[in-house]
């Protein structure tokens, strides 16, 4: 695999093309085949423009690789190389490529602002270099399995990365998360309003947040925050972290300065201009892991923005808002498997350390009992791993409009035949055209359609997408007719959808 | 032979104990390689063509003379065709002289080079009947380049180009013009390639680029047509196989010998063969099912058909051939000769493209690529009626006469036994109307109450008053269907009608079935069984057995469980019907 980052308004002139990349993996590649890689891949957005201006390449499909790009910003490139190797196992949907690709983006732009805006602060580039490689070596460490970087492949078909897994709760308990929510809010300096995610182990209960700052702010809690990726050294919190802790002193071993956190970061592996050489930067490494921890108060706390340095604003960690282009402060309260993310805005306070205190003793003062009691109540009604899983059915169930995503436990999911998964894989495939092209005709009018597929290892492979909702099928050992399968949807439909896919 | 695979190795094919293949490819690279040398055959013909229409003739004639002394091929009339010197395309003329495909003109077909040699006077009717306009093939846009607006904004380009990078075809704009474009495709494809790679395609929004690599011939794909990857791949196979039929593929060996070779001048004033082929590319569904069609006719009548043919290739003629338009009349090989589907499309396209034979008689050298890429085969071409056309192919580059003859006793025994206007019978009243599937009883109640699937529209829906009598196709909302014989290497299609009456909504449908046939193949885990899906435009069902394929479009309001039974009963129809629609064993071929 490889991935790179490149700016295509550098580096235009003879000679200077290096100056172009902004990140490459792996970092020892040599630099006449980082040129190589960018050099296609510019080639080929210059090329693809004759035909279609409005929308460069997106995809290169060779023999063995795979190009999938990504314009993450205005003339900033994300390309990554994934290599078809013989085993069948590489067999990939260039959207779940592309998936992630947007995803370690959208995390580097909530924590650092966007690429474009650090070039402008430090044209040089050595900033935007060193933050992107800090940030993107961390996020890529949870690919590795041993040594092996595992990349999404047609088995996680039942899965959409970058949306939120919702839980679902009762009436009552809706109600009292709804005045949790309310306390939350009061505890925070009157004028301004503060913004909350609450979560129950890695599921969301309630957001205040825009779907994009939501679904980016999850991904990080599940990733980094949850009781399960705090435990997440004796508990790997999913089957597909399984075997990455093996594989840290691998990756970390690959970083510059593995000891520290906000290190001495310097970018010396590709620094070609003498002026930067030698200059670092602090580079705090909000994906570092094992970073936080919950601390006696039920807060969870991190050295990742530093806390010696003298500097008393940068110890606790900001995020950039999306939505409002605010930059706020992160408070992570954790009460078992409650997790309440709070967000108050910078430029709430004068003071920024003093203010989160006091907010942090608001919050317990007046919010404690009702914390204890919301979770006591989702805990009593927590149906487990396989709460959401359907006997007979294998689905995955994705709002777009809502960036939410619903699927079949993972380990029920690995009980499905290859064949069936490759079959919805490439349905999967099919379906994400048609959405590009029904976005591209017509962004307001999202196209109804639905596809059931009798495969020849004789499963069903069920695709819907009806107003922005999809719904992804498998049923293995089913009976041959095809109505047989329609029913089966609809009963799920109607019990699980509130009859969105249901045909009446 | 069992084997009806639809893959045929030339390695193996019986052809070979002919014992012709070596002789055959030997007269091809001579063909090719005169050419390829820029002898005098090319520079007399390109500068004659500049004069009038009688320099065209002379010109001709000089060609004529030299080519034929050569031995290249045999011709009946010494007179050039003049269609196929197109002023525009300057070294046009190369190409008929050196493949040595004659005809006896009469005045007419000169009178056209008057016109700017793009679109030609003929009519090319198979475009669809219904349509009010009939398409006309031939080259468009020879003004355009790769700078022209016009020119980038076309749905779908076709470019075949050398590994050198130089232009051999573009579908618009003038080759010459877009030396600087096909070198940049050339620069994609061998960047890749030095990456130890090969290129398949690029998508950007709506577009793809697809790349084939064919020896030292590249061909290009420029669509934002949004058909399948594999069905624009299987475009190019075709194209790449229209070009073998006219060359060979001994032209790598120029190749080999020259890299910078020119081969335009090879290919010069065949744009309306390519252009009607990449027409087909819209319309027929025998370009990506990989099966033929036949004309519907009385059992008794292709009997009658196939009885005279088989006569004629016990007498040494490798296929006997006779189509009604893209449509088989009746076909017979040679002992264990057996003929590719995609050969048969490749030929019927050359035939019926070029005018000169519908003019005369016709003798003249083709490659089946399929059937054995290498070597040429002779065919002698004669239209019996205005669609109605005979092909004999041999190996021999000396059966002229015989064939004469042969099609001589054909014709009579056609005329004698009225196969000819059952022919043009047929041709009227089309083929399957799915109006006419026989529906059984407890089916007709649902439908006499009109109409199914209004039952099922929920009181209230706007759709409920919907006017339902207008072109609503067959029961159960059935617009339209094709059934594949798997064995037979045949298909059948039901004919256009309402609701699918104009030429944008069979475009559009051809399309969806083009779609579905891909889904349904997929690589990596097809062939599927079924599929069943629905869209705003269609319902489009598919049911793959060992036996045949069936694709069937019903409204898209149609009802699940009648639009099944309603395929059994397609199903069940065709079956009724076989001896009329398909061609039945008729000879060695294909079992």
């Amino acid at each position: 695999m490889q991935l790179c980052i490149f700016d295509l308004r550098r580096g235009q002139h003879e000679g200077q093309e290096l100056d172009k990349i902004l990140f490459f993996f792996p970092a020892d590649c040599s630099f006449s085949m980082q040129l190589s890689v960018i050099g296609l891949s510019e080639g080929l957005i210059t090329f693809t423009r004759i035909f279609s201006p409005e929308a460069a390449c997106e995809v290169i499909e060779a023999e063995r690789h795979s190009h999938v790009f990504y314009q993450a910003e205005p003339d900033i490139w994300m390309v990554m190389v994934v290599e078809k190797n013989k085993e069948s196992e590489a067999v990939w949907r260039s959207a779940a490529v592309q998936g992630v690709l947007k995803e370690v983006h959208s995390l580097f732009t909530m924590f650092h602002g966007s690429v474009r805006a650090l070039l402008e602060k430090q044209p040089d580039g050595g900033l935007a270099r060193s933050h992107l490689y800090s940030f993107i070596m961390d996020y890529l460490n949870d690919f590795f399995v041993g040594k092996k970087l595992q990349l999404p492949s047609f088995r996680d078909c039942l899965r959409e990365r970058g949306t939120i897994q919702m839980l679902t709760i009762g009436r009552e308990a809706a109600i009292e998360v709804q005045s949790l929510v309310r306390v939350l809010e009061s505890s925070c300096s009157g004028n301004t309003p503060c913004n909350s995610l609450i979560l129950f182990q890695d599921l969301l209960v309630s957001t205040t947040l825009s779907p994009d700052d939501t679904a980016n702010l999850f991904t990080y809690a599940v990733l980094r925050l949850t009781p399960h990726a705090l435990s997440y050294n004796m508990n790997s919190w999913s089957y597909l972290r399984k075997g990455t802790a093996a594989s840290h002193a691998t990756v970390h071993s690959s970083l510059p300065n593995p000891g520290s956190t906000s290190e001495e970061f310097q970018y010396s592996s590709r620094d070609t201009s003498p002026g930067r050489q030698g200059s670092g930067y602090q580079v705090p490494r909000p994906l570092k892991r094992d970073k936080w921890s919950k601390g006696k108060d039920g807060f969870l706390v991190t050295d990742i923005w530093g806390s010696d340095a003298g500097c008393l604003n940068c110890a606790t960690p900001t995020v950039w808002l999306q939505q409002t282009g605010e930059c706020v402060y992160l408070s992570i309260y954790q009460h078992k498997n409650l997790t309440i993310i709070i967000l108050i805005p910078v430029s709430s306070f004068i003071n920024g350390e003093q203010g989160i205190s006091w907010v942090k003793q608001q919050l317990l003062q007046n919010a404690s009992l009702k914390i204890l009691k919301v979770e006591e109540r989702l805990s009593r009604g927590w149906g487990g791993e396989n709460a959401y899983h359907v006997s007979g059915y294998r689905y995955l169930l994705a709002d777009n409009d809502r960036n939410t995503s619903r699927a079949s436990p993972p380990g029920k999911v690995t009980t499905l035949a290859k064949k069936s998964l490759l079959a919805l894989g490439k349905l999967r495939e099919e379906v994400d055209l048609e959405k590009g092209r029904a976005k591209r005709d017509d962004p307001g009018h999202e196209k109804d359609l639905e596809v059931c597929i009798r495969a020849n290892n004789n499963a069903w492979i069920i695709a819907r997408s009806t107003r922005g909702k999809e719904l992804y099928m498998v049923l293995e050992k089913a009976n041959e007719t095809l109505l047989y399968a329609s029913d089966a949807v609809e009963q799920f439909s109607n019990r699980y959808c509130d009859g969105t896919f249901s045909i009446d | 032979m069992s084997d009806s695979d639809s893959n045929p190795n030339p390695l193996e094919n019986p052809f070979k104990s002919l014992s012709l293949n070596e002789s055959q490819s030997i007269v091809a690279n001579e063909a090719v390689e005169r050419s390829a040398n820029g002898d005098s055959v090319n520079g007399i013909a390109s500068e004659e063509e500049e004069e009038n229409t009688v320099g065209l003739i002379r010109a001709a004639e000089a060609q004529v003379d030299e080519s034929s002394s050569s031995g290249v091929a045999w011709r009946e009339n010494s007179q050039y065709e003049a269609e196929d010197f197109a002023p525009s395309s300057p070294s046009s003329s190369g190409y008929a002289g050196e493949r040595g495909s004659s005809t006896g003109t009469s005045a007419g077909p000169i009178e056209e080079v008057g016109n700017d040699g793009i679109v030609r006077a003929d009519s090319f009717s198979n475009a669809g009947a219904e349509s009010a306009a009939p398409w006309v093939p031939g080259k468009r846009h020879l003004d355009e380049d790769d700078a022209s607006i016009s020119w980038r904004k076309r749905k779908k380009h076709f470019f075949v180009l050398s590994h050198s990078g130089k232009p051999i075809y573009s579908r618009y704009g003038d080759e010459h013009k877009l030396a600087g474009f096909s070198a940049t495709l050339q620069a994609i494809i061998s960047f890749v390639q030095n990456g130890g790679d090969r290129v398949k395609f690029v998508r950007a929004g709506k577009h793809q680029v697809i790349f084939l690599v064919k020896g030292p011939i590249y061909l290009v794909c420029i669509s934002c047509t949004e058909e399948p990857y594999e069905a624009l791949r299987g475009q190019l196979e075709l194209i790449y196989g229209q070009m073998l039929l006219i060359l060979t593929k001994s032209v790598n060996r120029c190749f080999e010998k020259n890299p910078k070779f020119d081969m335009t001048p090879l290919l010069g004033g065949t744009d309306a063969v390519f252009s009607s082929l990449i027409h087909s590319f819209s319309w027929n569904p025998a370009t990506f099912l990989h099966a033929y069609t036949c004309l519907p006719l009385a059992y008794s009548t292709r009997q009658a058909a196939g009885a005279i043919l088989q006569d004629v290739a016990d007498s040494g003629v490798l296929f006997a051939i006779l189509m009604c338009k893209h449509k088989v009349i009746s076909l017979v090989g040679a002992q264990k000769a057996s003929l590719h589907p995609d050969d048969m499309l490749l030929l019927a396209n050359f035939v019926l493209s070029s005018e000169s034979f519908r003019t005369s008689e016709s003798f003249s050298p083709i490659c089946l690529p399929r059937f054995n890429a290498m070597a040429f085969l002779y065919a002698y071409v004669h239209y019996l009626d205005v669609d109605t056309y005979l092909m004999l192919l041999t190996t021999s580059s000396d059966a002229f006469f015989h064939l004469k003859d042969c099609r001589t006793r054909i014709e009579v025994v056609l005329l004698k036994s009225n196969v000819l206007s059952e022919v043009q019978r047929s041709m009227l009243d089309g083929g399957l109307h799915v109006e006419d599937l026989p529906v059984d009883p407890s089916l007709r109640l649902g439908s006499a109450c009109p109409h199914l699937r209004q039952d099922r529209i929920a009181p209230g829906s706007p759709n409920r008053f919907r006017e339902v009598n207008v072109g609503i196709g067959g029961p159960s909302g059935l617009w339209h269907f094709i059934y594949r014989s798997i064995f037979l290497d045949q298909y059948v299609s039901s004919e256009f009608s309402a609701p699918l009456n104009s030429s944008n909504q069979q475009k559009r449908l051809y399309r969806a079935y083009q779609k579905l046939y891909a889904s349904m193949h997929d690589r990596g885990s097809g062939p599927h069984k079924t599929q069943f899906r629905r869209d705003e435009n269609y319902v489009l069902l598919c049911w793959i057995t060992q036996d045949f394929e069936l694709y069937a479009a019903f409204d898209p309001l149609a009802d699940k469980a009648l639009a099944i039974k309603t395929c059994n009963q397609v199903c069940q129809w065709v079956r009724d019907l076989e001896n009329e629609i398909f061609l039945l064993g008729a000879s060695p071929f294909s079992w």
